[in-house]
């Protein structure tokens, strides 16, 4: 049988998220927490391994003591069991020093055949811990998955890459990166609700990992956060001159521009 | 008293919320405008997460969840369709959990796990055309038959009439004994003689199939009553005691709904150069409305609160039920005026919370048998009875 683990990550609801309009930082106190949307779709892939090739499920966070709200619910949808790790000194931890404790802890946890993520935290959005795993863990990492099946020690891929569809075979342990377009994450049933909020949650700290104070949290993370501000989404407009061949290849050359058209 | 949600029961409320954002969202104006009933996929779907079995035992398909949550499942239901609400409910309490409280095991076996999975849907009906209110003098009969009955009558306004498998039907066996003579029958639309009548065209609720049942000599077997032949109006009582929470809390998630409407919509519409939530006749509309939706979802939930622990909550269902169509019908309205005239056209929800809610003031019990109900208790409690 498979043995698989998911990271999952609580993150702030941005979509009601308060900013403060100077700093740019989300006011957390005032927004609802919810698990990452790319994870949840990680946790999908996870269970959809599951349901086809039977596995055993560990969902594996690390976060504030309530963070442990994201393993009950990932419990309610099919994992086997939840591991929170949680420490204060953890805290202030960038992708790095995150990737660095969830590589130890997935270590301590092991061995796994799948290790699976979301692409991106819609907190943070730097995308970096699937890749910083997969070096940490020394596995090979895969992403935008279309289609997976396991053939002994391989997984058969079906990625879409760009404009491409590629199979590719993968030796195991591998990192799997998941995102939003790559599956359909199903609703949990409510029998498995009552059954997941029940289930007990190993707590793991950095005693249990091993490691020192200097290897973690903000001491262990060499971002510095220079400044951050907010988004803001313009649209413009522009008239293309000339006759249509022209206007139609000064539109392809913008659309080559911007990645849309790649050929 | 606790008065905050157990984890089981918020994450409930989130699943169900996003269930039905994701999946009945886009539903629920096609189900009103074209009066039909949900794709048999999404029914299948519902199936899946426990929705026909919220609170079955496990073993038999259900959640097994308490009646809070069950509150917490149909009001969130009902915020983005009254009508699915309606099908939920009915479904589950005043049939399913009939059938379990006072099902022989030999009936539970037989019909629990297919309801509890919604592999079959399941109504429960009394009214007639001649019997409302006075649920006693129903007219639809039982005859014994060798080891049946032979079941003549008609029913009127049954909810899920037009989709449903299994319902449990009140008919007298003796109707010179009024509520004495009355039993409840497990009638399957698969016998024959039964028969599905007109689909009734409503003001709301539109999407569920609620019809006329007509049976023509139907031949139950005797071991489908439910209950003893003479307990069918004290189990038919019962079950509506059950029913009332459910229904209060469709009411509530019909308030909820109209309620975010407007308060959305006041905040964004600018009038005179300013939100209009900002001119004191609006948001003093907005803060009754928010109080009078939490009396009653206390309400609603001190009803489920007891029934969970056993006691006795039948005029606490009545109170809430009676409290909650209230709110939810006087929200409507005003969430309607918050909304001036784009609140009067179809483009927007509100206008069909606004028909939707009416029916939650009458349909099992209306207000006026509410207070019927919850006059008898202080009578009684006060010795004058
Ligand atoms: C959409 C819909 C779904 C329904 N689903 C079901 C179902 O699944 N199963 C089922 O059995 N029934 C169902 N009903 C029927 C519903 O429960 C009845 O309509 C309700 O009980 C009222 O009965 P009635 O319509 O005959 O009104 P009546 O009993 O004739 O009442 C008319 C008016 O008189 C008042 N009144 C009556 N008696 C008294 C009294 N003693 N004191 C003071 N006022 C009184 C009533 O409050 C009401 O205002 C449904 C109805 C609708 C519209």
């Amino acid at each position: 049988m498979l043995s698989i683990i998911v990271c999952v990550k609580q993150v702030p609801d941005t979509q009601k998220a308060v900013f403060d309009p100077k700093t740019g930082a989300i006011d957390r106190s005032a927004t609802g927490n919810i698990m990452n949307p790319d994870d949840r779709h990680a946790l999908e892939m996870a269970l959809a391994l599951k349901d086809a090739h039977g596995a055993t499920l560990c969902a594996l966070t690390m976060g504030p003591p309530h963070a442990d709200e994201v393993l009950y619910e990932a419990c309610a949808l099919g994992a086997d069991r939840g591991v929170l790790l949680s420490d204060p000194r953890f805290a202030g931890a960038d992708s790095l020093a995150t990737s660095r404790a969830l590589a130890r802890a997935i270590e301590r946890l092991g061995p796994f055949d799948i290790i699976v993520t979301g692409r991106e935290a819609i907190d943070g959005n730097t995308g970096h811990v699937a890749y910083q795993l997969s070096e940490f863990l020394d596995a090979p990492l895969v992403s935008q998955i279309h289609r997976i099946r396991i053939d002994g020690a391989h997984a058969i891929i079906e990625r879409q890459y760009g404009h491409e569809y590629q199979t590719i075979r993968c030796p195991l342990p591998a990192l799997l990166s998941v995102g939003s377009r790559d599956n359909r994450v199903r609703h949990p049933r409510l029998a498995d609700i009552a059954a997941g909020a029940v289930q007990p949650i190993r707590r793991m700290t950095m005693d249990d990992i091993g490691g020192s104070e200097s290897d973690y949290g903000a001491s262990g993370s060499p971002t510095i956060v220079i400044g951050a501000e907010l988004f803001s989404h313009t649209r413009g407009r522009e008239a293309l001159p000339g006759g249509t061949a022209e206007k139609v290849e000064a539109l392809v050359h913008r659309l080559k521009k911007h990645n849309i058209l790649r050929y | 008293m606790d008065m905050a949600l157990d984890r089981t029961q918020l994450m409930v409320q989130r699943a169900v919320r996003a269930f039905a954002r994701e999946t009945l969202e886009e539903w629920a104006n096609v189900l009103d405008r074209e009066s039909r009933p949900l794709p048999a996929e999404i029914v299948a779907e519902m199936g899946r997460i426990n929705l026909w079995g919220i609170q079955a035992p496990v073993r038999y398909g259900g959640a097994e969840l308490d009646t809070v949550s069950y509150a917490i499942a149909i009001e969130e239901i009902s915020r983005v369709s009254a009508a699915v609400g309606l099908g939920v409910t009915v479904h589950n309490s005043v049939c399913l959990a009939p059938l379990l409280k006072f099902g022989t095991p030999d009936q539970i076996e037989r019909f629990v796990p297919d309801l509890a999975s919604g592999r079959k849907i399941g109504g429960f009906t009394v009214t007639e055309p001649q019997a409302g209110s006075d649920a006693a003098s129903i007219q639809t009969t039982a005859a014994p038959d060798g080891d049946s009955f032979i079941i003549n009558g008609q029913k009127a306004f049954v909810t899920n009439g037009g989709v449903g498998d299994l319902f449990l039907v009140a008919a007298t066996l003796d109707p010179a004994k009024k509520a004495r003579g009355i039993a409840i029958f497990i009638i399957e639309k698969s016998m024959p003689g039964f028969q599905v009548g007109k689909i009734e065209d409503m003001m709301g609720m539109r999407g569920n199939m609620v019809s006329e049942l007509f049976f023509n000599n139907v031949r139950v077997p005797k071991d489908n009553i439910l209950g003893r032949p003479d307990e069918g109006f004290r189990i038919s009582m019962q079950t509506l005691d059950i029913g009332r929470i459910g229904i209060a809390a469709q009411a509530l998630g019909i308030g909820e709904a109209a309620f975010a409407a407007a308060a959305t919509y006041a905040a964004e519409r600018t009038q005179f150069g300013k939100p209009i939530g900002t001119f004191q006749a609006v948001s003093f509309k907005l803060a009754e409305m928010k109080t009078r939706l939490d009396a009653a979802r206390l309400l609603v939930c001190r009803a489920a609160c007891l029934k969970d622990r056993g006691l006795p909550f039948s005029t606490e269902a009545a109170m809430c039920k009676a409290y909650a169509s209230d709110a939810a019908m006087r929200v409507c309205r005003e969430a309607l005026q918050v909304f001036g005239g784009y609140g009067y056209v179809k483009d927007l929800p509100v206008e069909r919370f606004f028909r939707d809610a009416k029916i939650t003031e009458i349909y099992e019990g209306t207000s006026e048998v509410m207070n019927i109900i919850i006059g008898n208790a202080i009578m009684k409690e006060f010795g004058r009875m």
